[in-house]
């Protein structure tokens, strides 16, 4: 079970030394509470007790990382079985299968998807994050071959995905040293593969449908030194994985079974239904999803999932108020006010750069709400309005008196215009009809 | 162990019944019983994995602001509600219909006689139950509930939408008609208790209604959304009877966000499933007991993905075999 700041003060040697970098021994408890830090930064505690405050305070999900280089990932690391109860930190990674029965070109334009396909939304560029490499020959050569021509022309994270171990041996000769994820140990197998996963240093998965088993496997690992795991509950239905995820989830953040206290793979493959297992892996707990080539339009969607189920529910992403040019405007460039949300600034942000009208975007401070609900929520008023014309110094920075106010925000025009002085227009509610609506003559 | 995964405890997500069949005085062929849930959805097993959830298509009398993307899907049935309704249930493959009386969204609308003969029309159409949306404009709400819960009387469709500043009218005709009602609040757990006691006082029993904690669309809102009938959600579970009511979700704008409305025409239809799909799939994995969308192609998405989650092979016609009449 997690322990209270003031459970884990009473172990701590009180002298408030500041050896660990906080400057009471109290303030240390409070970060370990909250599995921020490390308990090994206090150089003065008994062996019994760094053990018994390490199990209770470490992240109850060991940070496993996959891959090298820019586009590698970690996941783990999370507290929680539900977002609203505080977050999840580490999205899952996707990584796109190519067998090595494959044609060359189907394996290559897979990879070239892989490696160059983006999707912005948010201000953020989303992709799919790596290749998982199926053995389905069951020849070492040939599987070896496979990851070595990818391996000559991406660096991606990379699943290895073999029950044989010479399989495995023959592609983590090309991969190996890039920290790939070795997929999967099972009862048989579980020897040879730490010897691979020791030999390249990296992540390997245990596969069993059944949660003992997981753990046995788990346990046989850590005997042979091998710490960095991820466990595949090896569903055959989405059910299977919701259940089997969501438990071993549960186990986990209680800290009732530690040997559970590692990120799921899930292998969708499987599976066949690919749009419902990417969705269910995003929402329930995988850290790394093995997919089947998916279309655009489902990455572009699964991306987007991920992206909300991964952001902070307790803060908005926001941008920092004040005047923004776009399109390189002068003096007499219309103003247009909006709200400091990041999603409705980079939807208006796109929309005015597309159209390339010189403007400045004037986004006031609504505490990340978007204009309804700022609107509705009273978060952006005139004086909010008022407050954030004289922060901005905006009538130094025009030469007219001009607002341009959200469609959304016509109830407020009235009263802006009362306290502000200026002239306020209602613009579009829109954004997409902006262009148009700047083209044809805001200035009237 | 946390309280909502104990099933001893006990709490369960309220049963509504929705549809009536001629022994009932309607003339559905199916009832759906929706809710009775004790655990988080697809957990449990046995009673306490509750009544499998719903698959409505969204369908409109006025066509003028629905996505162009469904209706050069569906084509000329977009001028024939009743063909559209019926095509919902027989080619689609829906459980249900809703069906939103957008006519009434237009300005000046006064054209009451035709909800009426509508409503009779998509009955007249139809077997399952059904959903109906009126206008959202008080100033007409009384007259256009009333029109729509008349025609549909012993039918015990789910009526929608009531607000917290404006629920009285569609309350009044689910009470006088005998139908179900739809409670929608933005967002927020507190305004969805707050609405549920204020229907209580109407005099509305609470197995008639369903929870609408409002969807926003996937990478518009849906992180909210998604986290409130979670939480809706574990509270029920925990005891908290005002809210132990089955939601229904609906990401209404889904088709018109910048990435399906800005698709390619090639790719445009099967963008426009995939955003359906990914927020009512996540919907249904927070607790959504019925799930509306509006292109066909997502029911069908839908419709295959459902079974995998659910217990048993088959839990979808058992459901029917238990429920029809
Ligand atoms: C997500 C959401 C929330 C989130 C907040 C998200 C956020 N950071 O803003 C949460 C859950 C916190 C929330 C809370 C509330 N919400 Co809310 N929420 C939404 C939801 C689903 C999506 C909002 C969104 O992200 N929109 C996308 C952004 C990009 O839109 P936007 O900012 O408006 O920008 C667009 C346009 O306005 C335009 N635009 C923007 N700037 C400019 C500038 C110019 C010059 C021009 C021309 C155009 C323009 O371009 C953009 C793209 O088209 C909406 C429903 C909806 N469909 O809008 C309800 C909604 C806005 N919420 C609503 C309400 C009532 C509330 C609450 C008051 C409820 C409550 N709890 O009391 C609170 C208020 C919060 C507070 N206390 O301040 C109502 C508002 C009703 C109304 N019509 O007034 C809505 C419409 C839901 C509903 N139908 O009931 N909400
Ligand atoms: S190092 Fe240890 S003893 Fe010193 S202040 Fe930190 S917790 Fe206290």
């Amino acid at each position: 079970m997690a322990m209270k700041a003031l459970d884990i003060y009473k172990l701590l040697p009180k002298t408030n030394c500041k050896k660990c970098g906080f400057p009471t021994c109290l303030a240390f408890a409070m970060k370990l509470a909250s599995g921020k830090v490390d308990v090994d930064l206090c150089p003065d505690l008994d062996e019994q007790t760094r053990e018994l405050l390490g199990g209770a305070t470490r992240p109850p999900i060991r940070l496993v990382g996959i891959g090298a280089g820019e586009r590698s990932f970690a996941v783990g690391e999370e507290f929680v079985l539900y977002r609203h109860e505080r977050t999840f930190y580490h999205q899952p990674g996707l990584m796109m299968q190519v067998a090595d029965t494959w044609p060359g070109e189907r394996i290559e334009r897979i990879m070239t998807r892989v490696r160059d396909e983006t999707f912005h939304r948010v201000g953020e560029d989303l992709s799919v994050d790596g290749i998982a490499f199926r053995c389905e020959s069951g020849d070492a050569d040939q599987f070896g071959g496979v990851v070595g021509m990818v391996e000559a022309c991406a660096s991606l994270p990379e699943v290895v995905i073999a029950d044989d171990p010479e399989a495995q041996a023959a592609a983590l000769a090309h991969c190996g040293n890039f920290q790939p994820l070795i997929h999967a140990a099972c009862a048989d197998t579980v020897e040879a593969m730490c010897d691979l996963a020791r030999k390249y240093g990296c992540a390997l998965a245990v596969r069993a449908g059944d949660l003992e088993e997981l753990k046995r496997l788990v346990g046989l690992c850590r005997d042979r030194g091998i710490e960095n795991l991820m466990l595949d509950p090896a569903p055959a239905t989405l059910r299977d994985f919701l259940v089997r995820s969501v438990e071993i989830r549960r186990r986990a953040v209680e800290r009732t079974d530690p040997d559970l206290g590692y990120p799921v793979v899930f292998d969708t493959v499987p599976i066949d239904l690919p749009d419902a297992a990417t969705a269910l892996g995003i929402l329930k707990y995988a850290g790394v999803i093995i997919i089947d080539e998916l279309a655009p339009s489902s990455t572009m969607a699964a991306l987007t999932l991920r992206q909300n189920i991964y952001t902070d529910p307790q803060k908005p992403i926001q941008v920092t108020p004040g005047l923004y040019p776009v399109n390189a405007p002068t003096g007499s460039a219309p103003v247009l006010m909006t709200v400091n949300f990041s999603l409705t600034y980079f939807t208006l942000l796109g929309y005015l750069e597309a159209a390339g009208i010189p403007c400045y975007l004037f986004i006031v401070d609504t505490e990340g709400m978007s204009v309804l609900t700022a609107v509705a929520g009273g978060k952006l008023t005139e004086t909010v309005v008022a407050d954030a014309i004289k922060k901005t110094d905006l009538e130094n920075r025009v030469d007219h008196r001009i607002l341009i106010i959200p469609g959304y925000a016509a109830p407020l025009s009235g009263k802006i215009e009362e306290e502000t002085g200026w002239e306020v227009r209602v613009g579009p509610r829109d954004a997409a009809e902006i262009g148009e609506y700047l083209e044809t003559g805001w200035e009237a | 162990m946390s309280e909502e995964h104990n099933p001893e405890q006990g709490n369960r997500i309220l049963e509504v019944s929705l549809g009536a069949t001629t022994a009932e005085g309607g003339t559905r062929e199916r009832v759906y019983t929706v809710g009775g849930a004790g655990t988080f959805p697809f957990l449990g097993a046995g009673p306490a994995a509750g009544h499998p959830p719903r698959i409505a298509l969204e369908i409109c009398d006025d066509t003028r602001t629905w996505s162009p993307i469904v209706l050069r899907e569906v084509g000329d049935l977009a001028g024939d509600t009743g063909a559209w309704a019926a095509a919902a249930e027989t080619t689609f493959g829906a459980d249900m219909v809703r069906l939103f009386f957008t006519s009434t969204r237009q300005r000046g609308f006064d054209d009451f006689a035709s909800l009426g003969t509508t409503m009779e029309e998509v009955i007249g159409a139809t077997k399952y139950p059904l959903i109906v949306e009126g206008s959202t404009e008080p100033g007409i709400d009384s007259e256009v509930y009333r029109r729509i819960g008349e025609a549909a009387e012993g039918e015990r469709i789910l009526l929608g939408t009531a607000e917290a500043d404006r629920y009285r009218s569609v309350a009044a005709s689910a009470l006088a008609y005998g139908h179900a009602l739809v409670a929608q609040t933005p967002i927020d757990i507190n305004l969805a208790k707050q609405l549920n006691i204020l229907l209580h006082e109407t005099g509305l029993p609470p197995e008639r209604i369903v929870i609408d904690p409002y969807t926003g669309t996937l990478g518009y809102g849906f992180e909210y959304s998604y986290s409130v009938m979670e939480r809706i959600r574990s509270v029920a579970l925990q005891g908290d009877a005002d809210l132990a009511r089955p939601m229904i979700s609906s990401a209404i704008d889904s088709l018109n966000v910048k990435e399906v409305r800005e698709a390619d025409p090639e790719t445009a239809d099967e963008v426009a499933i995939r955003w359906e799909f990914y927020a009512a799939f996540s919907a249904l994995v927070a607790g959504a007991e019925i799930v509306c969308v509006r292109h066909p192609g997502t029911v069908a998405l839908l419709r295959e993905a459902l079974p995998a989650l659910q217990e048993g092979s088959h839990p979808q016609e058992e459901a029917y075999g238990d429920e029809s009449a």
